[in-house]
């Protein structure tokens, strides 16, 4: 099925109105993520909390784009608003050209399900669950037919460079290990864009530039990236870097010179537009 | 697009799952086990007993029919004589004896209290009036003497058949037979020592004496019969021999049906609807063990699934719907139901099974209705009680889910 601008939500005029947005580019040729002046608010107590404050921004097919900003920052907030797992409480969203801010959880799960692969700091395998079984899971989930599993499981567990392990548990690898099979189990159901939050906070330097290393290759190879890190060595392996703080976007561009990204845990510059 | 997961990937899941939790599994399966094996045992009692109770039925005669004075609607204890009543007399049952062509033997009963006394010793007992037919009828045998003499039972003898507890009781290890006792203001002469019977149709022959009925309707200047037993001469004429015997009493009192006509089937239906009834209470008692159970279940359901937040984020994220999560939790709980259910009948089974090859004697066997009942019950309280925990994991937030433990 393909719910494209079906259901709850209607179909938006471009700039429409007074609110008519500068980045507001309906429907942007190649755009995997639209957003347009997306907030996400908390009530905690009697104050409000925004967590994510009037974003809007696109990101193209193709695109490898780092999201870096301290803790407290909203780029949790802003990743669980892209990644499905919330709803905004303003604003618009359009994921592989499907509105997607209105749908109900189960729709959402669907999207989910289609569009997006998800990579955890915590890797997210389930323990008593192969490498393969883990890496199998979405496709149960989405009612894949079990003759066609194996192959894919192989095929997937092959690009991350996992195929002599498939069949130990997740106790039985390493950090790095692990991350690759989230890696494969993310890339199984074949998503518009990889949503990676903090990939390589768990590993050491070693092991997070081999997973870093991994995304790029996915990357070449056409798929979209979004990854969440504190790491500016990470950051700096992104063609964009998004600056978040206070729940807005401070900047949005090309990293640094390689090596003023390159120095050793050396502040990153702010404010570049 | 499918929502829906596979029947084996669901089953396989679950089993992985609960495979993992080995021991509290076996625990949770214990208790249901237990539960099971309990509703079975006592309903299998239950059956038995009701099993026994046909049987000391037909040791009381077959094919019977009794006849009581007065109508009443169900079957039951007649209302009292008077008003419009006619009584029942022993002219009603010598017609019905020579008219109705498939009875094979009609017997008067007549009842009253008298006290017995021999020898200086007396004992208030049930007299019980009849003839020599009654014999016959409820499949009665001596262990001395004879029993009453055939004849007009329209002229009785003060001759006494004695039941065996009398018999103990006032002669004390003489022989009874020829004696001459005194029951209330008469004499009469012993002639035999029924064998015992025990209780039957609320009446204990073994703490009476038998009389002729029409020296009984004397003693106690009775109109009426207190009933009388017909018994058709097999048992595809049990309907016939009814019909007839409704036909010769209408004649008999003008046209009017007082008298009531229950057939042993009806009684023995009754009994068995008082003991299916007990049977059932039992069973309802046994089913609270299924109960408490259950709530283990729901238990270790919620457990599971505390355990599991951060897993059941992970299936969110992957694309999980909320009703493939509620799935894959109520399939544990009816996996850890349906197994006890499975062990708690082969367990019952074995155990009635072997009892049974114990006590041959015991009309002890597995009921399938009871089975499949218990089955039933089983799975019902397998999905109540996993409805909740699996509602639970399905309604979590995945993104509050994901950063729970995993």
């Amino acid at each position: 099925m393909s719910p494209a601008g079906g259901g709850s939500a209607p179909a938006r005029p471009a700039g429409t109105g007074g609110t008519g947005p500068p980045g507001a580019e309906p429907r942007a040729d190649g755009a995997v993520i639209e957003l347009e002046h997306l907030s996400r608010t908390y009530r905690v107590g009697e104050s409000e909390v925004r967590a994510v404050d009037d974003v809007s921004l696109v990101i193209r097919h193709g695109e490898f784009v780092a999201l870096m900003g301290p803790s407290g920052s909203g780029k949790s907030t802003l990743l669980n608003l892209v990644g499905c797992l919330d709803t905004p409480t303003a604003g618009a969203y359009r994921l592989a050209g499907e509105a997607v801010q209105d749908l109900s959880e189960d729709r959402l799960a669907e999207v989910r399900q289609r569009e997006i692969g998800f990579i955890f700091q915590a890797y997210h395998l389930v323990p008593r669950m192969t490498a393969a079984r883990n890496v199998e899971l979405p496709m149960i989930l989405a009612g894949v037919d079990p003759r066609a599993r194996a192959e894919r499981v192989a095929r997937a567990l092959e690009a991350v460079g996992l195929a002599p392990r498939a069949h130990h548990r997740p106790d039985q690898l390493s950090g790095g290990e692990r991350q690759r099979v989230a890696i494969a189990r993310a890339i199984i159901n074949e998503p518009s864009i990889l949503l990676a939050d903090e990939p390589t906070g768990n590993l050491d330097t070693r092991a997070g530039a081999e997973i870093v290393a991994l995304l790029e290759r996915l990357n070449a190879g056409g798929l979209t990236v979004l990854l969440v890190t504190h790491d500016p060595v990470v950051g700096a392996r992104a063609r964009r870097i998004l600056r978040i703080r206070d729940g807005r976007i401070l900047s949005d561009g090309p990293p640094e010179s390689p090596a003023a990204a390159g120095g050793r845990m050396g502040r990153p510059p702010e404010g570049v537009a | 697009m499918s929502r829906a997961l596979l029947p084996h990937d669901l089953l396989a899941l679950a089993i992985e799952s609960l495979w993992l939790h080995r021991m509290r599994t076996g625990l949770t399966l214990t208790g249901i086990v237990i539960g099971v094996t309990a509703v079975l045992l006592l309903t299998t009692l239950g059956e038995a007993a009701k099993r026994y109770v046909v049987n000391q039925f037909a040791n009381i005669g077959t094919n019977l029919i009794m006849v009581q004075p007065g109508k009443t609607e169900t079957t039951g204890m007649p209302q009292p004589l008077g008003g419009t009543v006619r009584p029942l007399t022993i002219e009603d049952v010598m017609a019905i004896a020579h008219e109705a062509s498939t009875v094979e033997r009609v017997a008067p009963v007549s009842i009253g209290t008298a006290s017995f006394e021999y020898g200086g010793r007396t004992r208030d007992i049930k007299i019980v009036g009849t003839t020599a037919d009654y014999q016959k009828i409820r499949n009665m045998t001596l262990i001395s003497g004879r029993f009453l003499p055939p004849g007009d039972p329209r002229h009785g003898e003060a001759v006494a058949v004695i039941g065996r507890t009398v018999a103990t009781e006032v002669f004390a290890g003489e022989s009874p037979l020829g004696k001459p006792i005194r029951i209330g203001q008469w004499r009469f002469r012993v002639l035999g020592v029924l064998e015992s019977k025990g209780q039957s149709l609320g009446m204990n022959l073994d703490d009476s004496a038998l009389v002729p009925v029409a020296t009984a309707q004397r003693m106690f200047d009775q109109r009426s019969l207190f009933r009388v037993a017909v018994q058709a001469r097999d048992a595809s004429s049990v309907p016939q021999a009814l019909r007839q015997t409704r036909e010769v009493l209408l004649r008999r009192h003008q046209g009017e049906e007082d008298f009531t006509l229950i057939t042993q089937d009806a009684m023995l239906a009754t009994f068995k609807s008082v003991i299916g009834a007990l049977t059932a209470a039992l069973a309802g008692i046994a089913a609270i063990s299924l109960a408490v159970a259950g709530i283990g279940i729901m238990n270790v359901m919620l457990v599971s699934v505390s355990e599991r937040t951060a897993e059941v984020g992970l299936l969110k994220a992957l694309g999980a719907a909320r009703a493939q999560i509620l799935s894959l939790f109520l399939t544990e709980a009816l996996l850890l139901s349906g197994g006890g259910a499975l062990a708690g009948i082969a367990l019952g089974t074995t155990i009635v099974l072997a009892a049974a090859a114990m006590w041959p004697d015991l009309p002890l066997q597995p009921s399938p209705v009871w089975i499949a009942a218990v089955t039933a019950l089983a799975l019902g309280a397998g999905l109540l009680f996993g409805l909740l925990p699996a509602r639970r994991a399905a309604r979590l937030q995945a993104a509050q889910a994901l950063r729970g433990r995993m």
